[in-house]
């Protein structure tokens, strides 16, 4: 069990990293600030396991992140109050960066 | 990337009238024919064996779906693709998959 | 070589060229020992049995059931268990598509929540069966996440300012499903009454369950009724 780097509450930035491999972070979501709302459990990163490598590959803590939508998008046309949630690994979440959306 | 000789085959191996009549006329009511679940079933079990990866799959699906295979259903989509991959990846060739689909269209027919 | 045989044939005996070219490429993956006959079988025979009957289900039971709604809410993959549904069927570790992280996301007067995949399509299909054609489409996979009140308005479904729309955009292991609210006039009814309203795009997210309306009843006149 490796210590996770966040807690729930924590506001975390999505790393922009363009990557070359296999991931399951949505472009969308790169360089947004959102929260953390859940821990998930600590899985194989999509990056080895489309490698087929389920047994040995990486393992990593997840959380859930709740974004603002008007943080996500400039010309969000609903409401204030509406969210998006989705999955991260550890190795792409950043604690909040000044200045980000 | 896609490889202009698998188009050209599987657009000139498919009937013309498998083509969509009116793209503007999504079919809601549709219920799905049996073949279409057995073609998921395909695409799970390419995925569990390492043979291709389910979201490698879905990236291609919507990619060529909207360019090469715009023409064809959606639900046409997972089979055309799927044999569209298998060929680049040079797993099938042009002309296994011609006897095959001929084997199988006399197989269902002769009854 | 053009196409050219079969254009003669017509009705409902046609063989379509899709059924065809299914054939084929499922044959040729078997021949080339990419996966075999008998996997092929136990996937069919898994996914056909699935329907949105069992999620439906799930939800009657948190409805009526205090504890079983907490057990849902707090552990959906060990819940499911309750209406025979194991996430690990049916190779031991859950298909590939189907991972076997269960969450139930439970609707309230103040947050409505929605499903979607952007990066593919994935769908709790142990609870809820196949995925309509339509949750595949990059229409709604692209517009959910971007412009979800406009696509659920599309729907028929209208929610107020104060109810924060959350969308689930499922992009790692886990499946969601949607526990919607139980609505007005379904006091009293049985477990089996209520799992009845309980439709598949109630828990999708996109509509909201309605007494009067089920997935079994066609919509016309008699069950269309405006509330």
């Amino acid at each position: 069990m490796t210590q996770r780097r966040f807690s729930v509450g924590d506001r975390v930035t999505v790393r922009d990293a363009t990557s070359l491999f296999h991931t399951r972070t949505q472009r969308y979501a790169r360089g947004r600030t959102g929260v953390v709302t859940e821990y998930r459990p600590e899985w194989v990163i999509p990056e080895d396991e489309a490698w087929g490598r389920d047994e040995d590959g990486r393992h990593e803590p997840f959380y859930v992140v709740r974004f603002r939508q008007t943080d996500l998008w400039p010309d969000y046309t609903g409401f204030d109050v509406d969210t998006l949630e989705t999955e991260c690994s550890e190795r792409w979440l950043e604690p909040e960066m000044v200045g980000t959306k | 990337m896609t490889d202009t000789s698998t188009d050209h085959l599987l657009t000139g191996i498919l009937s013309p009238q498998t083509r969509r009549q009116d793209r503007s006329l999504p079919d809601l009511d549709r219920t799905p024919d049996p073949w279409e679940s057995s073609m998921q079933a395909t695409c799970e079990c390419l995925s569990w064996r390492g043979a291709l990866d389910n979201l490698e799959r879905r990236h291609a699906e919507d990619r060529l779906g909207e360019t090469v295979y715009v023409d064809y259903p959606v639900q046409a989509r997972s089979a055309l693709v799927v044999t569209h991959l298998l060929m680049e990846q040079g797993i099938l060739d042009e002309q296994e998959l011609r006897s095959k689909m001929a084997q199988v269209r006399a197989r269902l027919e002769d009854v | 070589m053009t196409y050219t045989e079969h254009e003669h044939i017509e009705g409902p005996t046609e063989v379509s060229e899709f059924e065809v070219l299914e054939r084929a490429v499922r044959e040729l993956a078997i021949e080339h020992g990419l996966f075999s006959a008998e996997d092929h079988r136990r996937f069919t025979e898994w996914a056909e049995a699935r329907t949105p009957a069992k999620g439906s289900q799930l939800v009657a039971k948190a409805w009526l059931d205090p504890a079983f709604k907490q057990q849902l809410l707090s552990n959906g993959t060990e819940a499911s268990k309750a209406v025979g549904v194991d996430w690990l069927d049916p190779t031991g570790k859950g298909t590939p598509s189907d991972y076997t992280y269960f969450y139930v996301l439970e609707n309230t007067p103040k947050v409505h929540n929605v499903i979607v995949c952007t990066l593919c399509s994935c769908y709790p299909r142990p609870v809820l069966g196949m995925s309509p054609d339509w949750y595949r489409t990059p229409n709604y996979r692209r517009r959910l996440v971007r412009r979800p009140r406009e696509v659920l308005a599309e729907f028929g479904l209208h929610l107020p300012s104060d109810v924060e729309v959350r969308v689930h955009d499922s992009n790692q292991k886990s499946r969601f499903m949607v526990m919607p609210m139980r609505p007005e006039g379904t006091e009293g009814w049985s477990e089996e009454q209520l799992a009845s309203i309980v439709t598949r795009d109630t828990m999708i997210g996109v509509a909201l369950p309605n007494p009067e309306w089920t997935a079994t009843n066609p919509p016309n006149a008699k069950t269309g009724a405006r509330r």
